[in-house]
């Protein structure tokens, strides 16, 4: 198996994010008082082609879709497919996710609903989460300061026209502070999903030198290692040099197919492929909260990439309220009743 | 039958004589008055819905429960719309607003243009119109050509300085109109 260079992981990263061949796909879930969603998906592509498996979300014959095309001021024509769901409540959508079999099937997706009455008003609140992929990485937000992790989180529209906008060099700056600073996560993350899967494979065969604990302490070192000999990694790696410098002449020998095992997996799960999307809600009543960006529609936008949820559960929620009018009117009719009670009584009492 | 007649007029002149024996005169005298008030007056007494109504004021423990019930609505009431307003003042400075949002171009973003369209007084029938690939074909390729008589008429306007002058004056002529209108 030929190995690859961390630098020739993060270009194929950077690959995967800006290809344009995959198409656009907007997911807008309106969300109704009684829990039930109406579902919309926008698809658009350069091409007249559309594959079920390179759709981003779940998609069947049950939707009712609309073909269209649209054509460009340079007459650049857009294919369009339109389709819209009512779904009774978040477990159809849950079961949706179950049942994909779309680009991407393998990701653990759910979406969830609550509503509670408080009286005066009702709350709702609607979410929809990726589970992480990696169980041994670090958080993005060990790397990145809060200004920086806003612009990680923030959809490619909004990033474009901050770089381009009246304080371009400050965000060109940040841009380029938050993509080196991420490039070392990614790395890191990288190592620290190979010692993770190298100690389960090792696990009651290897020593303590090579456990968990020890590996993990000593990433930082496998860090270095890495960074000094980057342009011969593959061959080095090959040849068994790193492993023999990070765990000895004698576990290298001993554990070299655990390590490319673990090698393996670590690549799967950095180098994914998950085809990125744009999720919408539009909340019922009056927004009280949520995590999302705003768009041009007044909508609730998150932009779904894998490097969100790479090592911790990307959640996309937002919470809204409606007015129980007539609670309004009951209550004001109560406290009327009591208080002219109350009247009468200190009027009698005189 | 005379002798008859005799006895029914003593048995009555000893019943006349013989008055009935009062203990409490005061109460028919109160009795009297309240029947002779209730024939004067009409309709339902406000007093005696007041006492129906807020009877419950001289019960206790029932006072005291309407009370605090009402004191909870209130404070709920309170502290409801307090966290409520707190959590858009917190929303209102995290959110930012997307100018030229990648969904900006879906199909409700159409109808509310519509809508707005509509409720602007410019009004027109709402309609679908079904075309075609063919048509769509043809209205490609008749863009494509306006693109290119367009493109036509730029040179012959760039290869002439005159017309170029004449066409630039009628274009300010015209801002000019549309600014007086």
């Amino acid at each position: 198996m030929k190995r690859k260079s961390i630098k020739v992981i993060l270009s194929l990263i950077l690959v995967f994010v800006v290809s344009c061949d995959e198409p656009e796909t907007v997911v807008t879930n309106y969300v109704h008082p009684d829990g039930s969603v109406t579902r919309k998906i926008e698809i658009k592509n350069g091409k007249n082609n559309f594959k079920k498996s390179d759709f981003q979300v779940p998609l069947d014959s049950t939707w009712i879709v609309k073909d269209s095309i649209e054509i460009n001021q340079k007459g650049d024509t857009t294919w369009i497919k339109r389709a819209v769901k009512q779904f009774k409540n978040v477990d159809e959508i849950n079961i949706a996710y179950k049942n994909d079999s779309g680009a991407n099937k393998s990701y653990s997706r759910n979406a969830g609903f609550r509503k509670r009455f408080k009286w005066f008003n009702s709350e709702y609140r609607f979410s929809e989460r990726i589970e992480k992929l990696s169980a041994f990485g670090y958080p993005v937000k060990d790397y990145l300061n809060n200004e920086e992790l806003l612009f990680f989180y923030s959809p490619e529209s909004l990033k474009q026209e901050k770089e381009n906008g009246p304080d371009s060099l400050k965000y060109r700056a940040l841009s380029d502070s938050v993509k080196n600073k991420t490039d070392k996560w990614t790395i890191r993350n990288f190592i620290s999903e190979w010692t993770g899967e190298f100690s389960r494979l090792t696990e009651g065969k290897a020593g303590t030198d090579i456990s968990r604990e020890s590996l993990k302490a000593r990433e930082a070192e496998l860090e270095k290692i890495i960074a000094e000999n980057d342009k011969k990694f593959d061959s080095l790696w090959a040849n068994g040099v790193i492993l023999k410098k990070f765990i000895g002449e004698t576990n290298a020998l001993r554990y070299k197919s655990e390590a490319d095992s673990a090698m393996k997996l670590a690549e799967n799960i950095i180098i994914n492929n998950f085809k990125d999307y744009s999720l919408r809600i539009v909340m019922p009543g009056k927004l009280i909260g949520t995590n999302g960006f705003i768009d041009s529609s007044n909508t609730l936008l998150w932009p779904v990439k894998s490097d969100y949820f790479l090592n911790e559960p990307y959640e996309m929620w937002a919470e809204s309220k409606t007015t129980n009018s007539w609670a309004w009117v009951v209550s004001g009719l109560f406290l009327a009743f009591v208080l002219t009670g109350v009247i009468v009584r200190i009027i009698k009492k005189d | 039958m005379e002798k008859g007649n005799e006895k029914y007029n003593k048995v009555l002149n000893l019943l006349r004589k013989s008055t009935p024996l009062l203990n409490s005169t005061g109460d028919i005298e109160n009795e009297v008055l309240i029947r002779i008030k209730k024939i004067n007056q009409s309709g339902v007494n406000l007093s005696e819905v007041i006492d129906f109504l807020f009877g419950w004021v001289y019960i206790g423990w029932v006072r005291r429960s309407l009370i605090a019930a009402a004191m909870a609505l209130v404070v709920i009431f309170v502290y409801q719309q307090g966290v409520i307003l707190k959590r858009i003042e917190v929303l209102s400075r995290q959110t930012i607003i997307i100018n030229n949002g990648n969904a900006a171009s879906s199909s409700d973003e159409i109808d509310k243009f519509l809508t707005q369209f509509r409720n602007s007084g410019h009004r027109f029938p709402s309609m679908n119109i079904t075309i075609s690939e063919s048509q769509m074909k043809e209205l490609q390729e008749s863009f494509k050509e306006m693109q290119i008589k367009y493109k036509d008429l730029e040179n012959i306007i760039e290869g002439d300085p005159d017309l170029k002058k004449l066409i630039e004056k009628k274009l300010i002529e015209n801002n000019r109109t549309k600014i007086n209108l």
